[in-house]
């Protein structure tokens, strides 16, 4: 990324997020069905695009590839949890946007219907690679069973792109990802949800690569104070 | 001592402590193998299914009894009254339709031509007529434009 590419990440997707805002508060028309409850559209699905797709896949394919002897690099490594972590944010925002759709549309807060539960299975899946990294001590450990956890893991990913496919459940069908490839959207209304797809795709990016760097520094002061307490012990043996 | 044999006196005097990462992570996956069976428990454990539709359950109508269900089916038109406890209204599939006895308030968005699913379980053993505590919602993956001037069916329907 150049580092024009890199100043620009953050105001883009601020300014993306803003005409997602604008648009799909005030410019699109209601729903003949939902009325202004259909507006959560421009968010819900772009948030779990996010989360289960690229987040979730990105820390899967960092994954693969650090366990691929060819590949391997801590890099690899540093990719995967920070997507992981940002996968984590985003799938908690998925449920909690989708429960705040679901009370007036559907009646209740939450449904255990197959979508619904499998996308808490994902957030806890989540949640246990985060965990099993704090468990382990030893770095090349770490990175070896998290990446196994993380890649077992996304075996949850396409079975939450099913469920409503496969089994009957409260959560609709697909709007854009249909069998048939066809919108069920039009106008106004799906270029929002579009535009909506591209702003949280780049905050996703934008969170990353912040989460990356943190990592990175984080590694560059570990090493800087183990270099420390070295020449600190060195100093009072000298002494 | 010269500077050179203090270095090399950092060479650790004492095995470093055995890292306890193997037994942490075989308890972090032990909760979090507890934590997923806790949530498949709650219903996707004895069906992966949500519900059954109205056909479905009419297939079988014996079988179900007086069970709790959660049953599937499109609101018909015209037949929705409000009661002192709640609404009742008619369930229909393409095969059949069933009476509801609804207690509590339904959902914001229902109404006449709208998939719906009630959950409680019917009056009597072959009866068609179904006792429901909760009316859950279920909007399609269609979103259309409202349109003021759009025409309106006689059963209440836009297009």
């Amino acid at each position: 990324m150049t580092r024009l590419a890199q100043r620009l990440l953050g105001p883009v997707t601020l300014l993306s997020l803003a005409v997602t805002a604008w648009l799909g508060l005030w410019v699109t028309p209601p729903d003949r069905v939902q009325g202004d409850l259909a507006r959560l559209v421009y968010v819900h699905p772009a948030l779990a695009w996010v989360a289960l797709y690229l987040s979730f896949g990105t820390a899967t394919i960092a994954s693969v590839l650090y366990l691929w002897p060819r590949t391997r690099s801590v890099t690899a490594d540093r990719v995967a949890v920070s997507a992981m972590e940002v996968s984590l944010v985003f799938i908690l925002l998925t449920l909690a946007t989708g429960s705040i759709w679901g009370r007036p549309t559907w009646g209740v807060w939450w449904a255990w219907d197959a979508r619904l539960t499998s996308t808490a299975i994902l957030g806890v899946l989540a949640l246990g690679y985060l965990a099993l990294r704090r468990a382990n001590d030893d770095p090349e450990a770490r990175a070896r069973r998290s990446a196994v956890f993380a890649i077992l893991s996304a075996i949850n990913v396409p079975i939450i792109h099913f469920s409503v496919v496969w089994w009957k459940t409260l959560h609709q069908g697909a709007t854009v990802f249909t069998s048939t490839r066809s919108l069920k959207i039009h106008g106004i209304m799906a270029w929002t949800l579009l535009i909506s797809f591209v702003a949280f795709t780049l905050a996703y990016g934008w969170l990353v690569r912040a989460r990356y760097r943190l990592e990175v520094a984080r590694a560059g002061r570990e090493a800087a104070l183990l270099a420390e307490a070295i020449a600190r012990r060195a100093a009072e043996v000298v002494r | 001592m010269s500077v050179t044999e203090a270095r090399a006196d950092l060479s650790p005097v004492a095995p470093p402590p055995r890292p306890r990462g193997r037994w942490r992570s075989i308890g972090v996956l032990v909760v979090v193998a507890l934590a997923i069976l806790a949530l498949l428990s709650q219903g996707l454990l004895s069906s992966l299914n949500y519900f059954e539709t109205v056909d479905q359950v009419l297939a079988h109508r014996a079988a179900v009894g007086t069970k709790e269900i959660r049953l599937e089916g499109l609101v018909a038109a015209r037949t929705i009254v409000r009661t002192a406890v709640g609404t009742d209204f008619v369930v229909t599939g393409s095969k059949g339709r069933v009476v509801v006895h609804a207690t509590g308030e339904p959902p914001q968005l229902f109404a006449a031509n709208i998939p719906v699913v009630v959950v409680g379980h019917f009056t009597t053993r072959r009866g068609l007529t179904f006792a429901a505590t909760s009316i859950l919602v279920k909007h399609t993956a269609t979103y259309i434009a409202q349109h003021p001037t759009r025409v309106r069916a006689p059963n209440g329907s836009t297009r």
